[in-house]
This record gives structure tokens, sequence and C-alpha cells, in this order.
């Protein structure tokens, strides 16, 4: 949790239910792919297998605290689009740490989570993107009060079913190489 | 659970990918509100798009169609948002990064087994740009010829999941031998369907150049007949607070 990175997604809908989001790290066009996240309305997170759930994280409080929102958006518009993100659940994975300074995606992918409660996002880094946005998170907590989250509430096994989850890599045996085509039938 | 499992736990079968309703007129509006309104700098980035296949690295026998949508940042350097198809609903199932040869050699070794090398795709013209197959010019493919990329996979569609389960797979690049062979019926269809011929690309790019992989860990499967996957572990998390 002490690793914390600022996340611009750029997402689309699959249909009413489902977005595909490309994570960046900043907003111009210089900008470093840095993830995707997936994001399903909470009847389809129900649907998922028991394993899976854990691997998905809660929107609700990143909404609700101000945190999460759409740069230059009115307010108007912008809370029509929250009222829904509010109930739903993501996925994401992070594929370059450009937070540790890392000047090319090392490694293997980093499975991520969302903020859930008061006090586990770093200061600084509210009070940069505040300054720098124009925003202020206090304030849309107040107006993002009516806001409700899933309609059975969070799922328990959602956020990691409350422990880390990380990814790791195991070597697997191939088929040997062999010039010869493949017969296909 | 792996990236590596063969069908994931109770994904219904027969149903749409993904599942979900139809847009509603409120939500189409907001999106066209937003897309008039946002700068969407860095998704402008993209210039290119390309048609080409991966192999699942822990099986290559897997093998899928990818459309790579590409931004070139720099000289050196390609990201790009990988897709099942070209249609507007395609659905994204990953990322690649491109490198130039100079780059990649400056890795270390144990990274370098991630990434794998585009020589080969590249000359037998499995990597095209369809539909305006010449729009591939002749510096571009000099520069993808000796270029490698480390590609994850999130969504495994072709598995029959109608939403991304479980955790990335890394996927390598079609090679010359087998199992890296792309299988012929895969490749008519994409050719038939992208109004390209993969033979005739062959023949145009005889003297494109490849580079050298001796004593680099590209293609890791083709030396060892090792591929890798992930597995979701559980671990403790460093806490500020109690989570969630």
């Amino acid at each position: 949790m002490t690793r914390q990175v600022e996340a611009h997604h750029y997402c689309s809908h699959q249909n009413q239910d489902v977005r595909q989001c490309l994570i960046y790290d900043s907003e111009g066009p210089e900008a470093r792919l840095i993830g995707v996240e997936y994001m399903v309305a909470e009847p389809l997170f129900l649907a998922l297998p028991d394993d899976e759930k854990p691997l998905w994280h809660s929107h609700e409080y990143e909404v609700k605290s101000g945190m999460l929102f759409m740069p230059g958006l009115p307010g108007l518009v912008e809370h029509k689009d929250l009222e829904q993100v509010c109930k739903t659940y993501g996925k994401t994975y992070h594929f370059w740490q450009v937070d540790r300074g890392d000047e090319l995606p090392f490694g293997i992918p980093q499975l991520m989570m969302a903020f859930t409660r008061d006090g586990q996002l770093r200061e600084e880094l509210a009070k940069d993107i505040e300054g720098r946005y124009g925003v202020s998170f206090e304030k849309e907590r107040e107006k993002r009060e009516y806001m409700k989250g899933p309609e059975n509430g969070i799922h328990p096994l959602a956020n990691g079913a409350g422990k880390g989850q990380m990814l790791e890599l195991r070597e697997v045996d191939l088929p040997p190489v062999s010039s010869l085509p493949r017969a296909f039938i | 659970m792996a990236s590596s499992d063969e069908i994931p736990a109770a994904d219904a079968a027969g149903r749409p990918t993904p599942p979900g309703n139809p847009m509603s007129v409120g939500r189409t509006v907001i999106d066209k509100g937003a897309e008039m309104m946002q700068s969407l700098k860095p998704v402008r980035q993209f210039k290119q798009h390309l048609c080409s296949f991966a192999l699942y690295g822990h099986d290559l026998s897997r093998q899928i169609e990818t459309h790579h949508y590409c931004a070139r940042i720099n000289q050196d350097f390609l990201q790009c948002a990988v897709y099942n198809s070209d249609e507007s609903r395609a659905q994204l199932i990953g990322v690649e990064y491109i490198i130039s040869d100079d780059l990649f050699k400056k890795l270390p070794l144990d990274e370098q087994k991630l990434w794998h090398s585009h020589a080969y795709e590249v000359k037998s013209g499995l990597l095209a740009s369809p539909h305006v197959p010449d729009m591939l010019e002749r510096r571009e493919l000099d520069n993808l010829a000796k270029s490698y990329g480390k590609f994850w996979c999130t969504w495994q569609v072709d598995r029959g999941d109608s939403l991304p389960l479980g955790a990335p797979a890394l996927m390598m690049s079609p090679q010359g031998v087998n199992p890296g062979m792309v299988r012929p019926d895969l490749l008519k269809k994409r050719d038939d369907k992208c109004g390209i011929s993969s033979e005739q690309l062959e023949a145009s790019r005889v003297e494109i150049e490849g580079v050298n992989t001796a004593g680099t860990n590209a293609d890791y499967w083709m030396k060892h007949g090792k591929g890798f996957a992930l597995d979701v572990v559980e671990t403790m998390m460093k806490l500020r607070t109690p989570f969630p």
C-alpha cells in the first residue's frame, strides 16, 4: 500500500456494463502507457468465479472521497458518470513501474488495488493533484455524499479478499523445437 | 490460479463476450460529451495499426491474431494497445512494448527472457498493415525487423473468457520452427479478411535484415525449451491502514 501511483485512465465501453481502459502516467502526448483496467457493473462481478473475485477492487471509496475525477468535465456531467462508476468493480494490471524510476517496463505485471478508506492515500500525492487540477477532494466529497456503492455492499472477496495478491513468474516445459512442419488434419 | 490454467473455473459457455446490457442513450450522451470536452492526448498518439500473430508463452499451440495500435515514443521505443480485431467493439486484450536492438542488448539477461524478436514475423509477411499493405514502408519494416517486443495478454478471449480472468499471460512471437509456426488456417483466415497476401509480402521483404540474437535470452523457448506462466499468490500487503 505504500507504493502509490497517479493513474490517468482512457476508457471505452464494450457495452453499458463493461469498460476497458488504457492507463497512462500523465495526460500529455509523451505519457507512458503503464497498464490496463477493466471495469464491470456489479451483477457481472457477482457472477465471477470466487477465486477470480479477489483480483478485482471496488470503486466506491475512490469515487465518494473525490480522488477519482474526470478532468475537463463539468461537475454535473461528471457526476452522472461517477454515480455508475461508484457501483462498479475494476481489475487493474500495471506493467511499467514508473514510480520506482524504471526507464523501461521491467519485470512482471503488478496487480493493483484501489483505495478503500481514509488514511491510505499519501497526503503529498493528494495535495499535488489538487494543486495541479484545481480540485478540492473535500468539496467533492460533500457533493458526492448522495452517491451509492454496490447494491449488495462491497463483496468480501473483492479487494484481494483483504489480503495482498501478487504475481509470480514460473518456468514451464515446452515441447522440443523441431523444424518439421506439423501435419494439420 | 495461473495464466496457464486451461479453463478458468465456471466461466459459463455461451455467454457473449463480454456480457452486459447495450448502451443506453444517456450513457452515449455522456461519452460524446466527454470526447468533446476532454483532451485525450495520450491515446491520440496511436498512429499505426499492425496485424500479426502471437503465441501463448506457456503453450505455443495457442495462437491468436492480434491487432496492435502503436504509438512511437522515440526512435527506439513504441507502446501498443493490442486488440483481438480491428472492429470498434474489439476487446482490449493486452499491451505490447517494442524496443530497438540497442535498448534490448542493454537489458539484464533475466529481463531479456520476457522479450521476443520480430525479425521472422516481419520477413515472413505475418506482420502486416491490414488492407493497405504498402503503408508499411521499408524504413519502418527495417526498424521493426530489428526490434524486440514484450507482450502481456490480459484477456484470453480465445480460451472462451467472456471477461478478463486470471493472471496476465506472457506472449511470444511466431518463429520459423515448430512449435512456433503459425497454423496455416489462421494465416489464411487473416489474409482473406484483411485483403493481403503474406506470401507476396514475404517475397517483397526478402532484403530486410533481422538481428543476431545469439548470446541473448530473446525467444527463450527456442534455446531452452521453456516458457513462462504467471501465478497469483497471496502475500502480506505492506499497510498504512487496515485493508480494505
